[in-house]
């Protein structure tokens, strides 16, 4: 799926082949500049109760100016119910289709319960919403996903948040093989090496913050990102040579130096 | 009337109308989102919606997140 000019999510089409997440970020301004240099249309947010004591913290006001597509999440959910009530909330504030269905129980490894987030995407996606799963890199869940209108994966690369990259190449490799529709790592990735790697591979796209958020410089860092997800995309579409078990050789071999030529 | 906000109890002296709840908190009626008693309010249902004691009101914003 990575051989098409623009990322399309649901007939809408996108240029931009990165995510990017509002988390972690140490002030809303860094995070309005990090956005702008990595180039991202489709941001996601994530719902919290209003805080009466802090009213000004929302991030809804900021972020509308930036003329991108929210995806809101549903972190925090425990089950399908709850991610439907929290996609259906977010929809009210984004005034978008756009949800990333995310369900992850156990605040230890924040691991995508595969049960919750195929009942909860199912709804969604037959409730018109655009639908964006998180989810181990599972082959099989990928396709039940797709199966059931969901508009692409979102398999994880590693732990959210733990900076171990692409430690899930190999099923990612599966699911994309397999995959009609986008394919897009989420969670895990560092640096920005590991989202050219993704992209080489034939992912749709790749979703990044912490790697952005944590990072020396985020905003140095997005736009890092947004070079390395281009070089990837370009050397996909560009065809990789093929491996070989031995040597190929580049240049002549012929020993014209030895000599004793016949 | 007690009603529940954001799971903490709170005394509202209005009519129940949300809109009068949430400038009563202060919050851009915009920039939330409403649900009473599990129940998502879409924003153009609001005008419609009475709030009645023992009620469960859960105020939403954006934050960060991935």
């Amino acid at each position: 799926m990575g051989n098409e000019k623009k990322l399309n999510l649901g007939g809408q089409e996108f240029e931009s082949r990165l995510l990017v997440g509002t988390g972690k970020f140490s002030s809303v301004a860094v995070m309005i500049e990090a956005i702008k240099a990595s180039g991202a249309q489709l941001v996601t947010v994530a719902l919290r109760r209003f805080n009466r004591e802090r009213p000004s913290d929302d991030l809804l006001g900021p972020l509308a100016k930036l003329g991108i597509t929210l995806v809101p999440n549903t972190s925090g959910a425990r089950n399908a119910a709850e991610a439907v009530r929290a996609a259906m909330l977010g929809r009210e504030l984004s005034g978008s289709r756009f949800v990333k269905v995310e369900i992850h129980p156990n605040p230890h490894h924040l691991m995508p319960d595969p049960l919750e987030t195929f009942e909860a995407s199912k709804q969604l996606a037959k409730e018109g919403f655009i639908v964006l799963p998180y989810m181990s890199a599972d082959p099989v869940l990928a396709k039940r996903l797709e199966d059931v209108g969901c508009a692409a994966v979102m398999p994880l690369g590693s732990a959210i948040g733990s900076g171990h990259g692409l430690s899930t190449a190999a099923m990612v490799r599966m699911i994309i093989a397999d995959s009609g529709i986008p394919v897009i790592v989420d969670a895990g990735l560092r640096a920005p090496s590991e989202a050219a790697a993704a992209m080489e591979m034939g992912c749709g796209a790749v979703l990044v913050n912490s790697a952005i958020a944590a990072a020396g410089d985020p905003v140095a860092m997005a736009a890092a990102f947004a070079v390395a997800v281009k070089a990837g995309t370009a050397a996909r579409q560009a065809g990789l040579m093929t491996q070989s078990d031995t040597a190929v050789a580049t240049s002549p071999l012929t020993s014209f130096l030895s000599g004793n030529q016949a | 009337m007690t009603i529940t906000v954001n799971g903490n109890k709170y005394e509202h002296h209005g009519d129940g109308r949300v809109d009068q709840l949430l400038a009563e908190l202060g919050s851009n009626p915009d920039a939330v989102a409403i649900m009473v008693n599990d129940q998502v309010i879409p924003k153009i249902e609001r005008m419609g919606v009475v709030l009645k004691d023992g009620d469960r009101v859960e105020v939403l914003s954006f934050m960060g997140g991935g």
